[in-house]
């Protein structure tokens, strides 16, 4: 065990890494003069002075070679500086941890609404196989999958906020404001998730121990509650871990339009405003935690599975 | 509604609220129920403050719609002239020199006077900005410094009797000393606008309460919140759900829906800007003038208002709109005449021998369809094109250094005072700064030098509208279409005035039932 959990670590560490120097260097990808940019996003408008792009790339340490920006910069994140924004002069971290905060709790209940939505829908569909019932919810679930965000999230603003004056279109003001956005970001894990446990549940029925019990005389309900939906949700957690960071990076659109101020928003601002600390301080939390979360899946499945945990040894 | 407002300042109000020309239409009538003191607004804006504050950002805008944020001047449109704000009266002591007088009887929201050293201070700290902002920084204002208890003065490098409209730049606001803290702009408390701001929530909202020793006279609201929501559709569903009551920059998009409910109000008016197909006359093709003119000539911009922008906007005649001041008087939008672009092409000598690129910039979503709308007008006249489309930042160099042959663009032309002068010189003189159509001609040059150096306001703009028709004359570029800054209001808000500009939306007389 304790050399799969030192090769799990190194190779988290070397992905953390690697991640750190590939988000510093995107900024610095995009077309056109970042100063420029930076200068536009404080005052709009298109005549630049020569003299204040010079003084700001100074002032900003733009001028030094790239890769002692990026030692300067990654000295820093070590001691959990992020520098200061661009545009709003004040510490990367202070915006990054509430954001990460209003994000997370997005995510979670996202992926708990899915996670519900789709073990009642799984188990269903996979215990009424071929049946209308089986056949509604896969082909339900199958049209969502194709649902962007972009176009769902307009949709719900105008039945709920617009028409039925229900629930707030936008802001993140209390547990009802959560409702709409919450709903748009778990939509497609919800299919995703629904998929995998008809899946799961079906194989699962079919497991020759659950041959076994029924063969022994245990009753149905008995067999699927102890033996069937155990096994058939375990593809669930490794699913939910990737969702969980997908959904991190993933809530831009959502934050937009619903205008939450969370990590994607974070990240939004940041592009736009060519704010690189701010832009590289949201990602490289994002990808930090994404990293995180599929390493600790992975040694959550390779402990549920010791197979996993053999095949890496 | 109760008024006691300087009777200067009354008048321009009153103005401002009846008339509907120049460019300032919109005022939203509907007064009907009597207004509430305890009421609180809420207004959904497109952006959210940046620079922590400093006043050389455009956070300055925020805090003048906000009604925290006031000027020593002030633009009025109904009256096209500076009004005084925070000085009552101002006067040129000597070619490089203005002097302001302070309005007395004015305090902070913290309660301290405003001063001249008050406000010496405030300019002061603007001017030292690093990114300085576009009308008050050092190539245009060499100093400011208060010469007694009521007076300030402020110092240009050569003559210019554009200082007043200078000061009435909303990054020329005035705050209190105790708002400047080492490099941190404080603006809580500091202002001396009609309302105060309280609190805020980061990318979120600004929350503002009454100033109830507002000098200006009695506040009609009790408060109001401004939310930063970036996406139009959702600034638009807002104010139908009454969740907001003024929604600003509304997108095409969403105009259908508003204009179909009777509790909403849409407001129309001229903005200062006019999408543009720049041509780069500094070579071939486009360095003849006539096949610049067959360009024009080709393109049906009637159509392209009624179809890209949806009516939305509206066909241009030049490159102001007809309703400002300066607009070259008798301009009509020309009428495509494909036989007569096929003339001018000949005389030109156009030869086909390459297909022309137009540069569609990602940043006006538009601009793709009107790219597409002028690549099918100039096939008609055969002239092929290609269209790129490109962030406006990975063209900028090419734009400047003249190796493009057109790009969609558009400028705001009052984007540093409420004057074009600046626009005309850094766009079409020939040192220009910004002269991305590469146009350099000494009629133009003359003309634009002598405005800059006229006091007499009349005659300025007579001098732009010369301007202009060189520029027309010249077909230096293609004005497609004159947009319009659209906002959306509840019915029942009383009092509001459309700004194109958006720099005063929560003012003193702003009242809801």
């Amino acid at each position: 065990m304790m050399p799969f959990l030192a090769r799990r670590t190194a190779a988290l560490v070397a992905a953390v890494l690697l991640a750190s120097f590939t988000v510093f260097l995107i900024p610095y990808m995009t077309p056109g003069d970042t100063v420029r940019k930076i200068i536009r996003s404080r005052v709009a408008g298109e005549v630049i002075d020569d003299s204040a792009v010079e003084a700001l790339s100074l002032q900003l340490g733009l001028n030094d070679p790239l890769w002692a920006q990026y030692l300067r910069w990654l000295g820093r994140l070590l001691t959990g500086d992020m520098g200061l924004s661009y545009t709003s002069r004040t510490p990367v971290a202070d915006q990054v941890l509430p954001a990460l905060w209003i994000t997370l709790s997005l995510v979670v209940l996202a992926l708990g609404t899915a996670g519900a939505l789709s073990v009642v829908l799984g188990v269903t569909a996979a215990l009424q196989e071929g049946r209308p019932a089986d056949k509604v919810i896969t082909a339900v679930t199958q049209a969502f999958i194709a649902v962007p965000e972009y176009w769902l999230a307009p949709l719900l603003v105008l039945a709920f906020a617009l028409q039925l004056s229900a629930l707030p279109s936008a802001g993140w003001e209390g547990p009802q404001s959560a409702v709409l956005p919450v709903a748009v970001l778990a939509l497609r894990p919800t299919s995703y998730f629904t998929s995998a446990v008809r899946e799961g549940i079906l194989e699962a029925l079919g497991a020759e121990h659950v041959v076994a019990a029924r063969s022994r005389g245990v009753s149905h309900l008995q067999t699927v509650a102890k033996h069937v939906i155990p096994n058939g949700l375990l593809p669930l957690t490794t699913l939910v871990a990737v969702w969980f960071a997908g959904l991190l990076g993933g809530s831009v659109i959502v934050e937009v339009i619903f205008a939450i101020p969370g990590m994607g928003r974070l990240l939004f601002d940041g592009v736009l405003n060519s704010d690189i600390p701010l832009a590289q301080g949201a990602v490289v939390v994002v990808v930090g935690l994404a990293v995180v979360l599929t390493t600790a899946a992975d040694l959550v499945h390779g402990l549920l599975n010791p197979q996993i945990r053999m095949s890496h040894a | 509604m109760r008024f006691s407002l300087p009777s200067s300042l009354s008048l321009g109000l009153v103005a401002l609220i009846s008339l509907s020309g120049c460019g300032f239409s919109g005022s939203s009538a509907g007064a009907t129920q009597a207004a509430k003191a305890d009421q609180r607004i809420v207004v959904d804006n497109f952006r959210a403050p940046v620079a922590n504050w400093a006043l050389e950002s455009d956070a300055a805008y925020i805090l003048s719609l906000s009604g925290c944020l006031e000027t020593l001047t002030r633009y009025d449109e109904a009256q096209g002239k500076i009004v005084p704000l925070l000085a009552t009266e101002w006067k040129q002591v000597s070619p490089l020199e203005w002097d302001f007088t302070i309005r007395g009887g004015v305090k902070f929201q913290d309660g301290s006077a405003l001063s001249a050293d008050a406000v010496a201070g405030s300019l002061q700290k603007v001017l030292a900005a690093a990114v300085p902002a576009r009308a008050f920084n050092p190539k245009v204002v060499t100093g400011v410094k208060a010469v007694d208890d009521r007076t300030v003065r402020v110092s240009t490098p050569t003559e210019s009797p554009l200082v007043p409209y200078r000061l009435a730049s909303v990054n020329t606001g005035i705050l209190a000393p105790a708002a400047f803290k080492g490099d941190t702009v404080d603006p809580f408390g500091h202002c001396t606008g009609p309302f105060e701001p309280v609190s805020e929530k980061p990318k979120q909202s600004l929350t503002l309460d009454r100033n109830e020793a507002y000098w200006g006279g009695e506040v009609q609201l009790a408060g109001a919140e401004v939310r930063f929501i970036t996406d139009g559709a959702t600034r638009a569903a807002q104010v139908q759900t009454g969740e907001a009551d003024v929604s600003l920059s509304i997108p095409v998009s969403g105009l259908p829906g508003l204009e179909s409910d009777a509790s909403v109000k849409v407001l129309k008016s001229d903005s200062p800007r006019t999408a543009t197909l720049y041509m780069n006359n500094g070579r071939a093709p486009f360095d003849d003038v006539d096949f610049r003119k067959a360009v024009r000539s080709a393109l049906d911009l009637d159509a392209l208002a009624a179809s890209v922008y949806e009516g939305a906007a509206v066909a241009a005649s030049g490159p102001f709109a007809p309703s400002e001041p300066w607009a070259v008087k008798g301009s009509v939008t020309p009428k495509q005449d494909l036989e007569g672009a096929r003339k001018l092409l000949a005389t030109a000598g156009y030869t086909a021998d390459r297909p022309l690129e137009v540069i569609a910039i990602v940043e006006r979503a538009e601009f793709a369809d009107v790219a597409t709308v002028i690549q099918e007008d100039l096939k008609a006249v055969g002239i092929p094109v290609k269209i790129q489309t490109k962030e406006y930042a990975a063209a900028e160099p090419d734009l400047l250094a003249g190796n493009y042959d057109m790009v969609l663009s558009q400028r705001n032309r009052l984007i540093d005072i409420a004057d074009p002068i600046g626009f005309l010189t850094a766009d079409y003189t020939c040192d220009g700064t910004y002269n991305l159509s590469h146009f350099c001609n000494k009629d133009y040059d003359a003309t634009i030098a002598k405005a800059a150096t006229t006091a007499d306001a009349d005659e300025r703009y007579r001098l732009y509208a010369e301007a202009g028709q060189i520029l027309q004359e010249q077909a230096v570029n293609v004005w497609l279409v004159n947009e319009q800054a659209i906002d959306a209001v509840r019915a029942d808000l009383q009092a509001h005035v459309q700004d194109p500009l958006s720099r005063y939306v929560v003012r003193a007389e702003t009242a809801k039932p």
